[in-house]
């Protein structure tokens, strides 16, 4: 009777890992990093999460605090982060973390956007992914957000640049391997933002993606630009499962 | 922007050895870039961090371009009294920034 069983526990055992099982960018730091990265003493993203949170509170000029609507935010924010991008209802168009933040501070708070990349808005894009860590990734890929996901996945494996590469050729087929001092990893995105050494500072996923695209010698696009967005849903929904981690530390 | 996050073990009994951390949030430009108009761009760092604790001067530290932006400190000192430690930093141009922990001793 017993051996059935064992039989099935060799085929799950032997079986090819999927090409959608993935690990998160932390799991190819080294060690002394990685220690670095789990202490909030001893990691300088923590001071963006303090940022984000003090600002969270502040109230604008004129209008309500963040905090006036989202009261106790470690509770009813928790998760929300990695919901995130997502199709919203009532314009139709894919938004991620800092749009949404952007949006809510535009529409509802009546304020001017605070720009991408600029340090309040990264500090609270920072802050409302902290308080989804360890949930797993579950974006929407369905619905009205297939046809972004395939836009994400239709980039993700397009040749481009004078290099003549796809994402996919480095992140799903050279995964582990070095390149310029750093091991590949596959990309998962689950940490950002994130605070990189080269950057010295926490910056977010589309910087990171122009970085990338600047690597393989291809046009940057802007952030926030809408390839950069269906990229971000499609390496989202590929990192599925996986806890979000922000604020990691990445080289 | 200054900040810092300073770590003390919660309390420490009179003589032990505690560690203290000290993460600090500071650009550390080292200057020497140009500023577009044709000149440079001054040096901003923090050039000097003290510690100072049950009236005496624990710990000093002078920094220097060499070190990376938001730097960490850590050192040791031994628990003598209840009392807070302050540290100071001063920074290019005769900014100083001034933070505080407890050290509970029993």
């Amino acid at each position: 009777m017993r051996l059935p069983l064992l039989l099935i526990g060799l085929f799950v055992a032997l079986a090819p890992a999927g090409a959608e099982e993935i690990a998160s960018g932390s799991s190819f730091l080294s060690p002394e990093m990685r220690r670095q990265q789990d202490d909030p003493n001893r990691n300088p993203a923590w001071f963006w999460v303090d940022q984000g949170k003090e600002l969270f509170a502040q109230k604008p000029a004129t209008g309500q605090a963040c905090l006036g609507c989202h009261a106790d935010p470690a509770t009813s924010l928790r998760g929300a982060a990695v919901r995130y991008p997502q199709v919203d209802g009532a314009s139709g168009k894919l938004l991620n973390l800092e749009g949404r933040i952007e949006q809510c501070r535009v529409e509802r708070q009546q304020q001017p956007a605070f720009g991408y990349e600029s340090a309040e808005l990264l500090s609270l894009t920072t802050y409302l992914a902290s308080l989804s860590r360890g949930q797993p990734m579950s974006v929407r890929t369905d619905g009205p957000a297939q046809a972004y996901y395939e836009a994400g996945k239709a980039f993700y494996e397009r040749r481009q640049g004078q290099l003549n590469l796809s994402c996919k050729q480095c992140h799903d087929g050279l995964v582990g391997q070095k390149l310029r001092g750093d091991t590949i990893s596959y990309g998962a995105g689950t940490g950002y933002p994130a605070y990189r050494l080269e950057w010295n500072s926490v910056g977010s996923l589309h910087r990171r993606l122009r970085a990338c695209s600047l690597g393989v010698r291809a046009s940057q696009f802007d952030y926030g630009s809408p390839e950069y967005l269906a990229l971000e849903l499609y390496l989202a929904g590929r990192a599925k499962g996986l806890p979000g981690e922000t604020p990691a530390m990445r080289r | 922007m200054f900040n810092a996050r300073i770590t003390l073990p919660p309390q420490a009994k009179v003589g032990e050895t505690v560690e203290v951390k000290v993460l600090m949030r500071h650009p550390m430009d080292r200057g020497g870039q140009s500023d577009g108009k044709g000149g440079t761009v001054p040096r901003k760092i923090l050039n000097r961090m003290t510690a100072t604790y049950a009236g005496a001067e624990i710990f000093r530290i002078d920094m220097h371009t060499g070190v990376a932006a938001n730097p960490f400190v850590s050192f040791s000192t031994r628990a003598v009294e209840t009392g807070d430690i302050v540290f100071e930093w001063r920074e290019d141009g005769g900014a100083t920034y001034t933070r505080t922990a407890r050290l509970t001793v029993i």
